[in-house]
């Protein structure tokens, strides 16, 4: 235990100091973080509030609705801890810099694997929760339990994470112990296609679609045992909600007792059977991951016929960098892996739209289907955004140490930053162009409204991917220990923001004109000069926006890194 | 060949190099001495374009850094020393591509000076592999690879031999001497008293951002009035002998 505490101690203290001892600078963007984040909380704390009461209204299946809710929500929440852990364990367990300096100490591997255990619990804990708690807090705030609500609230929670990250570590602990050598690629492609098939198992497991489809039922009784059925038992997820369930409604406590000893117990036997795990995995693993790795790969060197055509249309300097983007890009198995995840989520996405239950809707289809196709605008805009936090984002930090490269070579910044912009254009053309054809296509619309969706898109684009480069380079952290931290600091949240803001205002620019158009369409009325200029100048202005989106945040970018010491 | 004119860089109010002035002549190796902190590594930032000074210039070819930075880096080869590079591309890959960055044309060239570099330095039977594979030693060759690629006028080197051995220690030695011998100005700082003595042909010592002496190691002797080893010399300048020496 002395060791788990000198560990974790010097953890806590390189932490308090990183708080106390922040520059001006860093405090001030602390303490806007701060309150970004807790109007987000705040904001979701409404919005969960107002869906509660609404279910409250719902004579019958409101609170089984409610009930339901609470169950997808723990059960998504676990998931996400699942998936977060397997990750940052291999992180906290094998490839941060300060192990070797751990493992060379008379430290017992027992405690140095407590103490990473513990760091991961942390690490990939505190976010879940954080955005849990307004939802929660709602749960309490519209049912009003006793106070023993918030006590199982906390210390269920805190089991759940305790089993997902025994879980996650495990898993980790096998697959480095298996896999010969540094063998990342295999590891990580292993965990990712194990965590897309847990996501699908947990996705089945609570079967939306029966909340939303009622007629799939045959009566009304048969669709309220449908959401009264239970999911499965075995599920820690399941013991917390009945728990907490049965507090909001203040049912009997029957089965209170045996699921708050479940979660504990599957928590506590978690971490024992981790800790003789670690006795026998953990160390092998670890100098494994150590053993030099030696691949020749072969290929051409030289510039391909690719990086010449580039070349000779952009200059070789700037085709050299975006070949060299692409290479490192592709060689990191870090970075290329989630490329199966973006995959999944466009699956998901694409599958959402098929499986919306359109034709019950009491509204005129077409109309629907063309407003749908706007707002899926809006969605496959804040996709894009997502996706360009992790991967536009940190693209010049993705440099490193090696950035003394190009800093001291004769390629002038603004073409290093222009390159980086073209790299990453095309591949995100293609995937707004898909969220938004083929949702559309789908969808059955208009070919108006196809149309004026992928030209859209194609504008909105530009400015997502010139806001993330601009962004990064405002927002540069070249001695990043994992390129993924970039997306989460500071800049990352700002360019979330920033970026949600010039989505909104391109949609709000074109809503008036698109609703005007629609709506002379289906009354078959011709619409005057005056709605033709109002039209006229807010489709202009959505260029304005798109153009100012393009041009001022690569020229800020530029001069930032110019100044950049 | 290199002339810094009131060179200063101040750091959250502490100057870290104060009104710098020096002249280095075509076809000289140049050592910078100084102890830690004492703004060597600032200074050959600036003069490789990676920092921006607070005040002064920097003319390096007759061309003046500030005003067409590009031109300027096209005649210098930077060896920093901490050689961190792409750790996923081959040594070859990066090669060719520090080359299109310095506007190489693609052909036997190019293909020429990589080989001879990479036979140099040994590195031939590495170019296929991940950088990320290398040693400290065979990164910090393979950066001195990519520095010579576009035969520069001026080689700035940061602390040439960390992480060498004494063989590739010695090949660095040879190829400072032999590169001025071609014309080429070596500008290198170090820590080591030894290489400074064997390799320079004007040292200058640096304490505070600024420079205390400069000359040829007989030189130094004098403004220093000691004889003996470098190293006395050296502690002497910079006052922090006399703990050692008593």
């Amino acid at each position: 235990m002395g060791d788990l505490a000198v560990l974790l101690g010097v953890r806590f203290r390189a932490s308090l100091n990183r708080m106390w001892r922040a520059g001006p600078g860093r405090r001030k963007r602390i303490i806007v973080m701060g309150v970004l984040g807790a109007a987000f909380l705040f904001g979701l704390f409404l919005v969960s509030c107002r869906v509660l009461r609404y279910f409250q209204s719902v004579e019958l299946i409101g609170d089984l609705l409610a009930h339901q809710l609470l169950g997808m929500i723990l059960l998504t929440f676990f998931s996400l801890l699942l998936f977060s852990h397997v990750i940052s364990a291999l992180s906290n367990l094998y490839l941060s810099r300060d192990l070797e300096f751990c493992h060379a100490t008379p430290v017992s591997l027992e405690g140095l694997f407590l103490s990473r255990f513990s760091l991961t619990l942390a690490d990939s804990s505190w976010m879940p929760l954080i955005f849990g708690i307004p939802v929660f807090l709602a749960y309490g705030f519209v049912y009003r339990p006793p106070l023993i609500f918030y006590w199982s609230l906390v210390h269920l929670n805190v089991a759940m994470a305790m089993i997902a990250g025994g879980l996650g570590v495990l898993i980790t602990m096998v697959l480095v112990y298996v896999f010969p050598a540094r063998r990342t690629r295999d590891i990580v492609m292993l965990m990712v296609l194990f965590m897309v098939g847990v996501l699908y198992v947990l996705f089945r497991m609570l079967r939306p679609e029966r909340m939303v489809d009622p007629d799939a039922f045959f009566t009304i009784a048969h669709y309220v045992s449908s959401l009264r059925g239970p999911e499965w038992e075995f599920l820690p997820t399941h013991w917390a909600t009945e728990v907490l369930w049965s507090q909001l409604t203040g049912g009997s406590g029957g089965r209170r007792a045996l699921y708050t000893a479940l979660s504990w117990t599957t928590a506590g036997v978690m971490v024992v059977i981790n800790v003789w795990a670690a006795g026998a995995l953990y160390f092998e693993g670890f100098s494994k991951s150590q053993e030099a790795k030696r691949k020749r790969l072969g290929g051409r060197a030289r510039p391909g016929r690719v990086q010449k055509g580039l070349g000779r249309l952009l200059g070789r300097d700037m085709a050299a960098c975006m070949v060299k983007e692409l290479r490192c890009f592709l060689r990191d198995n870090t970075q290329w892996t989630q490329l199966l995840l973006l995959a999944a989520l466009v699956v998901v996405y694409v599958f959402n739209f098929e499986a919306l239950p359109l034709d019950k809707s009491p509204i005129r289809l077409d109309f629907l289907l063309n407003e749908l196709a706007f707002l899926n605008l809006a969605l496959a805009g804040f996709v894009l955004s997502a996706v360009s936090a992790r991967f536009v984002f940190p693209s010049v930090s993705s440099e490193g140490r090696a950035y003394w490269i190009v800093r001291s070579s004769p390629m002038g910044l603004s073409r290093f930053v222009l390159g980086k912009y073209l790299t990453f254009l095309a591949p995100m053309m293609v995937l707004g162009e898909i969220l938004t054809l083929l949702t559309d296509w789908l969808l059955e619309v208009s070919p108006f409204m196809m149309a004026l969706s992928g030209v859209t898109m194609l504008f909105m684009v530009c400015g997502i991917v010139a806001l993330g480069i601009g962004m990064g380079a405002m927002y540069p952290k070249f001695d990043h220990e994992n390129i993924a931290q970039v997306a989460t600091g500071f800049g990352g949240v700002m360019f979330m923001i920033v970026s949600a803001l010039f989505i909104g205002l391109v949609i709000v620019l074109e809503a008036g004109p698109v609703y005007l158009l629609f709506r002379a369409q289906a009354g078959g009325i011709r619409l005057g000069p005056g709605l033709r200029l109002f039209i006229a100048a807010s489709l202009a202005a959505v260029v304005l926006v798109n153009g100012a989106a393009v041009y001022y945040p690569l020229k800020k970018g530029i001069g930032a890194l110019r100044n950049h010491e | 060949m290199i002339e810094l004119i009131d060179l200063t860089k101040i750091y959250r109010g502490i100057r870290a190099v104060d009104g710098l002035n020096l002249r280095v002549g075509e076809g000289r190796v140049f050592g910078f001495l100084g102890p830690n902190g004492a703004g060597k590594t600032t200074t050959i930032r600036m003069m490789a374009g990676v920092l921006k000074p607070t005040s002064g210039r920097i003319l390096i070819a007759g061309k003046d850094l500030a005003r067409d930075p590009s031109a300027v880096k096209r005649c210098v080869g930077f060896i920093p020393d901490r050689p961190f590079v792409y750790e996923k591309l081959t040594g070859l890959e990066f090669l060719h591509f520090v080359g299109s960055l310095y506007g190489l044309a693609d052909g036997s060239e190019t293909e020429r000076r990589i080989g001879r570099l990479m036979e140099t330095f040994e590195l031939t039977n590495w170019g296929d592999e991940l950088v990320e594979s290398y040693s400290h030693g065979m990164k910090q060759r393979l950066v001195m690879c990519s520095a010579l690629l576009h035969e520069p006028r001026v080689l700035i080197v940061d602390e040439p031999m960390v992480g060498l051995d004494p063989k590739a220690a010695r090949l660095v030695k040879n190829l400072f001497r032999g590169q001025a011998g071609k014309g080429v100005t070596v500008f290198m700082s170090t820590h080591s008293l030894e290489v400074a003595e064997e390799v320079c042909d004007e040292i200058a010592i640096i304490r505070s951002g600024k420079v205390i002496a400069q000359g040829d190691a007989a030189s130094l002797r004098a403004q220093a009035g000691v004889d003996g080893s470098l190293e006395r010399v050296f502690f002497t300048l910079t006052e922090e002998g006399r703990a050692v020496h008593g």
